[in-house]
């Protein structure tokens, strides 16, 4: 019995194993959350590429069609590490802040991973769910399910902790000075894959505005009216926003986002009240940039000329 | 007296109207949406919404056109859409300027707000509760009746009037015994309608989102179409086996919760929301007690159906059995449904043909 009990126990430890990270959804949620851990943990990590045209062009391919488009980009990122890597990380998001719930998409996701993926690759998931379990104890268990050792889980699990809170912090650094003065807000993996979201910052650099992302360090938000964690956190920033400080609000929504088919009318309904123009950009596989400057340009000028006309008449 | 808005539950709308008797209201519902309510819906939600809610909305701005003064949504605790249904839905009706007030149903204490606002007498109330559940689960067995004769009808169209007619008695009844006594002719009703001996029907599976399953207009009258077509169909959802999971009765049940996510567990881990993890045990179920297809119904872009459709295309490769996924939106036409559930049944029809094959 005790034999067996011992055997049951004995440690091989993570060290040298590779693991795949797809470059998507949780992978900005937590940004360097998962990639410090497993690598503290002396696992080889291996993350899927950036976004490219050739993955939109997948995912439009593999992925189920009433996808929404940051699913869509997840299902062919976890394709491209399916070919070389035998074990993936998919967590399951249950909740991604304390009180609050997240996307249903995102609790599916290791079950949809597993069903999509050749039978040799294994996925390996754990539960995240902050409304009920701090993030440091889902990552002992994470730890666990890879045998490593209880003293190098709590030494990796710091180290990751903040690096996560550093590079939350880092991600909503006010870009350079200019004149106009934007927010732009939508879900973390929306706003910082560079492919989705990089031309939109650029040409909103080229027309001389200052676009700030929305900063996702400080969670302590209260779950009302909305219970989706992301949503609810660019709500409570919106309703504490300042019109002299700001411009406009850009949100930067994808196509058929459950989420954002609720919560983008009430984001409207808060900036209509604090008078601050805010304009929905939809992103999908077929997005034209030539159709995104347009309507930024757009967006801009009126701005500009809304600026104008009220100061002639001062 | 007050009206009462009730969102549309298919054949159940009757057993709804009948519960708020009680309350000292005129109820206001449709077993089935109309093209006016689904494009008042349409035109006042958000474009990206859901088909449900875009119905549901489109019913309580027509009751408001009405005059009517109160409506009844469901809440929901669950991480779908459906939890902000009414907030949302109360909104969009005051900024068109009506005063249609929505009370929520569920989840808000042993006596919820409606209760508390028309204050029946409890044994009034009790009296009510016991009638429609009555009703409720009458409609469930003239349901699937109706599944299993429509299937060898030998004039198609026998059933429906049937089904119909069935209806219409059972609105009239009023008190208990009535209903009782109504329930006892549903059997012999049905057998008098003349049926094809020498048919083998192929069993379908209806399953999915609840409110496309039930709203005949919706999902284009699924259910007789493939009734028609020579297939017995069985929906998966009815309101008497729901109640019990709503209220926890059928817990040790086939149908309840801790069955279904005993049987889902190896392909799903978590409940997702909605009525995803049922989808997924029900289609194991089906393929393990025979069916030769099912079908998965949701409106387009629902969150929780549409994301464990990766894991149903799995089921059907592991178990050997036909899933048809077909989304619902407001520019579904008929002849399109027609087409692919023709196509569909045609497959299935087929595969019992097969030599060798294990469906019998």
């Amino acid at each position: 019995m005790f034999g067996r009990f011992k055997k049951s126990t004995a440690r091989r430890s993570p060290a040298h194993h590779t693991i795949g990270i797809p470059r998507a959804l949780d992978f900005y949620l937590y940004p360097a959350l998962w990639e410090t851990f497993l690598r503290e943990l002396g696992m080889d990590v291996v993350v899927s590429s950036p976004t490219s045209r050739r993955t939109v062009e997948q995912a439009g391919l593999i992925s189920e069609s009433e996808h929404c488009l940051p699913v869509k980009l997840f299902d062919a990122h976890l394709a491209e590490l399916a070919e070389h890597a035998g074990l993936i990380f998919v967590p399951r998001i249950l909740s991604a802040f304390p009180g609050h719930i997240a996307c249903p998409k995102l609790g599916a996701l290791p079950d949809c991973a597993r069903a999509q993926v050749p039978p040799a690759v294994q996925i390996i998931s754990v539960d995240i769910d902050e409304a009920r379990v701090p993030l440091a104890q889902s990552l002992a268990e994470l730890g666990q399910l890879l045998n490593a050792a209880p003293a190098a889980i709590r030494q990796a699990a710091g180290c990751a902790l903040s690096a996560l809170q550093a590079a939350r912090t880092e991600e909503a650094a006010p870009s350079k000075a200019g004149g106009l003065h934007f927010l732009i807000i939508g879900h973390p993996y929306n706003l910082n894959d560079a492919y989705l979201a990089g031309p939109v910052f650029d040409r909103l650099d080229r027309l001389g505005v200052r676009a700030e992302r929305v900063s996702f360090a400080d969670r302590e938000v209260p779950p009302e009216p909305l219970k989706w964690d992301v949503c609810s956190l660019i709500y409570n920033r919106l309703r504490d926003l300042s019109s002299a400080e700001w411009d406009g609000v850009i949100h930067l929504s994808s196509f058929n986002c459950g989420c954002d088919s609720i919560a983008g009318t009430l984001y409207h309904d808060v900036l209509r009240e604090k008078r601050l123009p805010c304009m929905t950009l939809v992103l999908d596989e077929h997005a034209g940039q030539a159709g995104v400057d347009t309507r930024l340009e757009a967006f801009v000028d009126s701005i500009r000329e809304q600026h104008e006309h009220a100061q002639t008449r001062h | 007296m007050p009206r009462l808005a009730i969102e549309p539950w298919g054949n159940y709308s009757l057993a709804l109207a009948a519960s708020v008797e009680c309350l000292k209201v005129i109820p206001w519902t449709h077993t089935c949406t109309t093209p006016e309510i689904l494009r008042l819906g349409v035109a006042a939600s958000p474009e990206f919404s859901c088909l449900s809610f875009k119905v549901t909305t489109g019913h309580f701005i027509k009751a408001a056109m009405e005059g009517v003064e109160y409506g009844v949504m469901v809440n929901s605790r669950g991480p779908c859409r459906l939890r902000y249904y009414r907030m949302l839905q109360q909104k969009l009706l005051a900024e068109r300027g009506f005063n249609l007030f929505i009370f929520g149903l569920g989840y808000d204490g042993i006596k919820p707000p409606l209760i508390r606002h028309f204050d029946p007498k409890m044994k009034d109330f009790l009296d009510c509760c016991f009638r429609a559940r009555l009703k409720v689960v009458t409609i469930d067995e003239l349901e699937k009746a109706a599944w299993t004769r429509r299937a060898v009808e030998q004039r198609p169209g026998d059933t429906t009037r049937v089904m119909n007619r069935c209806l219409q008695a059972l609105d009239q009844a009023r008190t208990v015994p009535e209903i009782r006594a109504f329930r006892k002719t549903i059997p012999a009703r049905f057998h008098a309608v003349a049926a094809n001996p020498d048919r083998r029907p192929l069993k379908v599976a209806l399953l999915g989102e609840a409110t496309i399953l039930r709203n005949s207009f919706l999902n284009h009258n699924i259910e007789e179409l493939l009734g028609g077509l020579g297939a017995e169909v069985r929906n998966f959802f009815l309101l008497g086996d729901e109640m019990r999971n709503i209220f926890n009765v059928g817990l040790w049940s086939k149908n309840g919760r801790a069955a279904m996510r005993k049987l889902a567990k190896p392909y799903l881990g978590t409940s997702v929301g909605g009525h995803a993890l049922t989808s997924v045990a029900h289609t194991i179920r089906c393929a393990q007690e025979g069916y030769d297809g099912v079908i998965h119904v949701a409106p387009a872009g629902c969150m929780p159906e549409v994301s464990i459709r990766p894991i149903l295309r799995k089921i059907s490769q592991d178990l050997d059995i036909p899933v048809f996924e077909c989304s619902f939106d407001e520019h579904t036409s008929q002849v399109g449904m027609v087409t692919r559930l023709e196509a569909f049944v045609d497959v299935l029809a087929e595969r019992r043909r097969k030599p060798g094959s294990q469906v019998i």
